[in-house]
């Protein structure tokens, strides 16, 4: 299957690739390149007018671990026009043979090279895969720079949460997309058809933007003032949008899914198991979190949906885990009884069900232990911030007394593992906030010793992780400087001092690259230089430590004339146009200012299920709150 | 009711290693909807197992392995079903329902197998001299070569575990037929044996990959090796 190969690519030039078993057997790891799991698909080529490169800037399994990457990859081919295939970054032993053999980056399905493809799209799912983006870009023989690209090369689009701001990329793609993706991908599709072949990719490109949740870079202007800032940045023509709105699924009950195509990997993967989503948004307000803005306004689909999807995934795949999904899972409405149906349903065929980390203001240990009756799972707690007032600022809505009972609970029913996540470097923290972490991990230490000997599971162990916070565009953080290296440094120490117990573990990351991830998630036009240099430089799996080098993107930041510290520790002022102002996320700037102001005062703003807080979301986009969602829970 | 179920492991699949193979197995089984007999315990896994491990890159169009079901089943269906649930690179060719005796060990393919048939082609840069090479090797008493164990490293002679011994150059490629020991009486692995022979003739092309495909695994009885599926059916 994987010799030698021939094709006429869809353009009509004449390709060659070849991934011979003389290759395979040297790499680590070679079922990431092969392919033909089950319920993948395969298509003839000469039957099909568009061939799509659905391209995820990381490993194979990293990449099949992601639900979006596996939805649209089912809406593209479910059209009979277009065969999509995936394609992942090969890892450093694979690539340097792909390079000493002259083989160009495939698609995973045909083998083909995706340089002949219609179309290569990108998912944006962190900052630190952006180089790998360029580095799979060149490995396929296309050129990076869109503005050097032509005719003859694939037409480049990205999107996913880091697409909320393209603008460092603004040279790389040709178009982004910005929202949900399962109607917008159909339309581009249906578009392109019309001018395919006919060398018009300036005229597609154009039309194209007047879709809805379309952003054209080429099609803008960006001027700046002398203190660096944004001074206009406007289209170049009239029927171009000023702002671009992003695109959400109205039906989202009957949205697309992969029900009987969820692809099955060979080897195993990160996340290994069936992946139910149950709604998208979340309705806490936490102020750190883009997620909870750009994901708005709260959709659910339907138990009895949701149990015919379950039981055709559990069929068509024969995974025994299935796990449920969704930003804050506890707040999805009917809950209790989806988990008590699902467990009874599937128990027989030993299927167990898992949650991701839960909240611990809706910790039920009956749930929990509903769960545990057919597998056990970890239990993961997040505070985000150890003292009150710290959680109040984040508006984090859970008190110390909810993890206490949680933990409890937890300890008495025979859990004795618990993880604590928190984050440091948060907006108006204080030493004391930090310390704060260490006296709630305690806290839980004693909980447990709480409890009657008899009654807990021996062999206590409470594991604190710390990441540094880094502030995201649309958030009510998107204004405030990140937390200086040197002070990550102090902060850290100081909590390693104030953890006194043996049965506490702390887990840091003490790592300049979230002074990158600072950069690029609050960067401009002018960060694709940076990008473009570090890269040529050989920055790649920037994600991963062992490939992680400082050095050299601070030799690109300084070589391409650039302030890092501009992006990352600058404090903007709330008329400042912001490089990513021009999407409408549907949330108002208003509200986030209001927010942000409140979390300075460390005053909470309650879940938006109590009551309204005019973020905005219902009354710019179409889409209502609360679409199919029971409303008999808030918690 | 316990099966011996015989199937391949294709080429297409042949980097897929034991441990993913395994649960590429399991879910192929529950995909099939047969009745299948999970273990005891919190982490419940199907009661199956295989005759021998694949080794990374070794592929098989006759490998075994015995599967229990809570109830009878017709062996047609058996692999009826199996089949429409495979993924690429997988078929079941054979299913035997193994009896089941009270007092008597159930019967085990893993204990069971004695010998397994390989194919094995090796790349040469040059194959003037190999026909010469490789009958120097066969007119040799011993075949000594250096054996890894859990116990440490050892010299052994492999030659008497090679039970059958057939080979042709075709092109560039030495190919090989052979019947060597398989099991847990007495084990070669068909990677040391391909290995010796490379090391042991000139001009071989030391950077390619050498192929192995097994093809059957035998019971020995009255020192005749018996296909295992046939051997399923006489006990």
């Amino acid at each position: 299957m994987l010799e030698y190969k021939n094709m006429i690519n869809a353009r009509g030039g004449f390709l060659m690739n070849k991934i011979s078993d003389d290759i395979l057997f040297k790499v680590e790891k070679p079922v990431r390149y092969v392919g033909g799991e089950i319920n993948s698909y395969n298509k003839d080529i000469n039957k099909v007018d568009i061939r799509f490169a659905f391209c995820f800037p990381d490993v194979y399994e990293v990449g099949m671990s992601h639900l979006g990457t596996r939805i649209l990859y089912h809406v593209l081919n479910e059209r009979e026009d277009t065969f999509c295939e995936r394609v992942f970054a090969p890892w450093t032993d694979m690539e340097g043979l792909m390079r000493e053999n002259n083989i160009l980056l495939y698609g995973l399905e045909s083998k083909d090279p995706i340089k002949g493809f219609d179309f290569v799209g990108f998912t944006l799912q962190y900052e630190m895969s952006y180089t790998n983006i360029l580095n799979m870009l060149d490995l396929a023989g296309i050129p990076i720079r869109a503005s050097e690209r032509g005719e003859d090369s694939p037409i480049v689009m990205c999107g996913g949460p880091c697409a909320y701001n393209p603008e460092p990329l603004y040279d790389i793609a040709d178009f982004f997309a910005i929202g949900e993706g399962e109607e917008q991908m159909n339309e581009i599709m249906d578009l392109y058809r019309k001018y395919k072949g006919k060398g018009q990719k300036k005229e597609f490109l154009r039309e194209l933007s007047h879709i809805e949740g379309i952003y054209v870079p080429s099609l803008y202007s960006v001027d700046y003032n002398e203190d660096g800032t944004i001074k206009e940045f406007k289209p170049l023509y009239e029927d171009v949008p000023t702002k671009i709105k992003k695109r959400i699924i109205k039906n989202f009950n009957d949205v697309a899914y992969p029900i009987d195509k969820f692809i099955v990997p060979y080897g195993e993967i990160v996340h290994d198991r069936i992946v139910l989503e149950t709604f998208r948004g979340c309705t806490r307000g936490c102020r750190f979190c883009q997620a909870g803005i750009v994901y708005r306004p709260v959709r659910e689909k339907k138990t009895d949906k949701l149990l015919e999807m379950a039981e055709k995934l559990i069929k068509s795949t024969g995974y025994s885990e299935l796990s449920l999904t969704s930003l804050s899972i506890c707040d999805y409405s009917d809950l209790q009884n989806l988990i008590y149906k699902l467990v009874r349903k599937h128990e027989k065929d030993k299927v167990g069900v898992s949650l991701p980390s839960l909240r611990i203001d809706s910790f039920s240990v009956d749930l929990i232990n509903e769960i545990q009756k057919v597998r056990k799972t970890g239990l993961t707690f997040a505070p985000e911030a150890g003292t009150q007032r710290m959680r109040d600022v984040i508006n984090k809505g859970v008190t110390e007394q909810n993890l206490m009972d949680s933990a409890r609970s937890a300890f008495e029913s025979g859990w004795s593992t618990i993880k604590l996540y928190f984050m440091i470097g948060l907006p108006y923290e204080t030493i004391e906030d930090v310390e704060g972490i260490a006296d709630l991990a305690q806290k839980v230490v004693d909980q447990y010793f709480g409890v009657p000997k008899e009654k807990r599971k021996k062999g206590l162990k409470v594991t604190v992780s710390t990441a540094i916070f880094v502030p995201k565009p649309f958030t009510p953080f998107q204004w405030i400087p990140q937390i200086k290296m040197e002070d990550v440094k102090e902060e850290i120490g100081t909590l390693r001092s104030s953890i006194k117990s043996r049965n506490i573990n702390y887990n840091w990351h003490e790592t300049p690259v979230s002074y990158l991830e600072a950069v690029f998630a609050r960067g401009d036009r002018r960060i694709c230089d940076v990008l473009i240099k570090a890269f040529q430089k050989g920055a790649k799996f920037d994600g991963w430590s062992q490939y992680f080098n400082f050095d050299i993107w601070m030799e690109a930041i300084e070589q391409c004339g650039i302030d890092g510290d501009f992006y990352a520790y600058r404090e903007r002022s709330y008329d400042e146009t912001l490089p990513w102002d021009f999407i409408d996320v549907g949330v108002s700037k208003e509200f986030l200012i209001r927010e942000n102001e409140r979390a300075k005062r460390a005053e909470i703003t309650p879940d938006c299920r109590l009551g309204c807080e005019n973020c905005g979301v219902n009354v710019k986009l179409e889409g209502e709150c609360f679409e199919g969602a029971l409303f008999n829970k808030v918690q | 009711m316990r099966y011996l179920i015989k199937f391949s492991k294709e080429s297409d699949i042949k980097f897929v290693a034991h441990l993913d193979f395994m649960r590429t197995i399991q879910r192929m089984m529950k995909r099939s909807g047969l009745p299948v007999e999970y273990s005891k315990g919190f982490n419940p896994h199907i009661n199956l197992s295989l005759a021998q491990p694949l080794a990374v890159g070794v592929y098989s169009s006759g490998d075994y392995m015995d599967a229990a079901f809570e109830e009878e089943i017709d062996e047609n269906i058996i692999i009826e079903k199996l089949n429409a649930s495979a993924p690429i690179g997988i078929k079941v060719f054979e299913a035997k329902k193994v009896k089941e005796e009270e007092n008597k060990r159930v019967f085990k393919s893993m204990a069971a197998i004695d010998a397994a048939k390989y194919r094995i082609k090796i790349k040469y840069n040059n194959v003037d001299f190999l026909n010469e090479d490789m009958e120097k090797l066969l007119n040799l008493e011993q075949w000594n070569t250096i054996k890894k164990t859990k116990r440490g490293e050892g010299e052994v002679d492999i030659k008497s575990q090679v039970k059958d011994f057939d080979y042709s150059v075709v092109d560039n490629i030495l190919v090989m037929r052979t019947i060597i020991s398989c099991g847990s009486r007495e084990n070669l692995s068909a990677e040391l044996l391909a290995k010796f022979i490379q090391d042991n003739t000139g001009e071989s092309n030391k950077d390619a990959f050498i192929d192995i495909r097994r093809e059957e695994m035998y019971a020995e009885v009255e020192k005749k090796l018996v296909p295992l599926y046939k051997y399923a059916e006489t006990i």
